[in-house]
């Protein structure tokens, strides 16, 4: 486990996202999947962005896990995912949404569950 | 290095699944997340800027705008799903973070105890007024008294067909029952 809190930031926390642009139509939660678009060209990215590939290069993970491994706030991070997003760098995944939720997923759930 | 992490199960076909475990103060949130959890516990800040202001003295330290919370946080990989749990606040106090955190959740786990059942009033209360599918699950500490369970369901205000379990959170196959019961009970509900 890493925490970037204990140390001491020289760059203020809301610089992870300056510049950071975000149409209207990309929703980041925090429990939508993020993972890095193939092909993708990670040059010429700000350092929290280029954090946030190299700890993606594993696999896909949630927004709120890229803030704790990142040690910035979730805030920060949905807006760095959106940007990133929006650019065609990262691809995301949402939750289905809950209202009116899918048999199939609960289905899956609970046989995962007792399969544990 | 800095970013490194032990794992890699969650593949992009995974569909992500939020469920939120709710309950007062010392209640066994954080043991239950940790008990559930296949990650180590997580932390992150959460900003609170209006919800603490009238709680959390800020005399004295002029310059400090907002005040943050921890929520407890863990993750369960599945096949075919990742299921997300989030350990939320029962204080009304934290009414924004509690809305932001319920919406998109599959449904809430309340977490009560018998020595202080009162304290569960106010997370009812939460959970009533965002229209949420909940199940309760009293965690027995050794000290808790035992009730009926039609004395705790008067007590609590429970509709019938609400799950009312008792659990232990610190043990993972109890938790994992009272998840199956708070899922198997969310099925129910949309077939019904």
């Amino acid at each position: 486990m890493s925490s970037g809190r204990q140390r001491r930031r020289v760059v203020p926390d809301y610089m992870a996202a300056a510049r950071v642009s975000v149409p209207e139509h990309i929703t980041v939660e925090r429990t939508t999947l993020v993972y890095v678009a193939p092909d993708v060209v990670a040059d010429g990215l700000d350092p929290p962005a280029s954090h946030l590939l190299t700890l993606l290069a594993d696999g896909p993970l949630s927004v709120y896990e890229c803030a704790a491994h990142l040690g910035l706030p979730y805030c920060v991070v949905r807006l760095l995912v959106a940007g990133l997003a929006a650019g065609g760098t990262l691809l995301t995944r949402d939750p289905p949404p809950a209202d009116l939720p899918d048999l199939e997923i609960l289905e899956l759930v609970i046989s995962g569950l007792r399969a544990l | 290095m800095a970013f490194a992490r032990s794992d890699g199960r969650i593949s992009a076909d995974h569909v992500p699944v939020k469920l939120v475990i709710a309950g007062p103060f010392g209640v066994g949130k954080t043991t239950i997340v940790n008990a559930l959890s296949e990650i180590e516990p997580l932390n992150t800040e959460e900003v609170l800027t209006q919800a603490g202001t009238l709680v959390d003295d800020l005399t004295g330290v002029n310059e400090k705008t907002t005040t943050t919370t921890a929520i407890d946080f863990g993750r369960l990989t599945l096949p075919g799903v990742v299921l997300y749990l989030f350990g939320a606040p029962g204080q009304t106090r934290f009414q924004v973070l509690w809305d932001e955190l319920v919406r998109g959740a599959l449904g809430v786990l309340v977490l009560a105890d018998t020595r202080r059942i009162d304290d569960s009033f106010a997370v009812l209360d939460l959970v009533e007024n965002a229209g949420i599918r909940y199940a309760v699950a009293v965690n027995h500490f050794p000290d808790s008294p035992q009730y009926p369970s039609d004395a705790l369901r008067k007590a609590l205000d429970l509709d019938p067909r609400t799950p009312l379990l008792v659990c232990d959170a610190r043990d993972p196959v109890s938790a994992r029952a009272s998840l199956i019961a708070l899922v198997e009970h969310i099925r129910e509900l949309v077939l019904s």
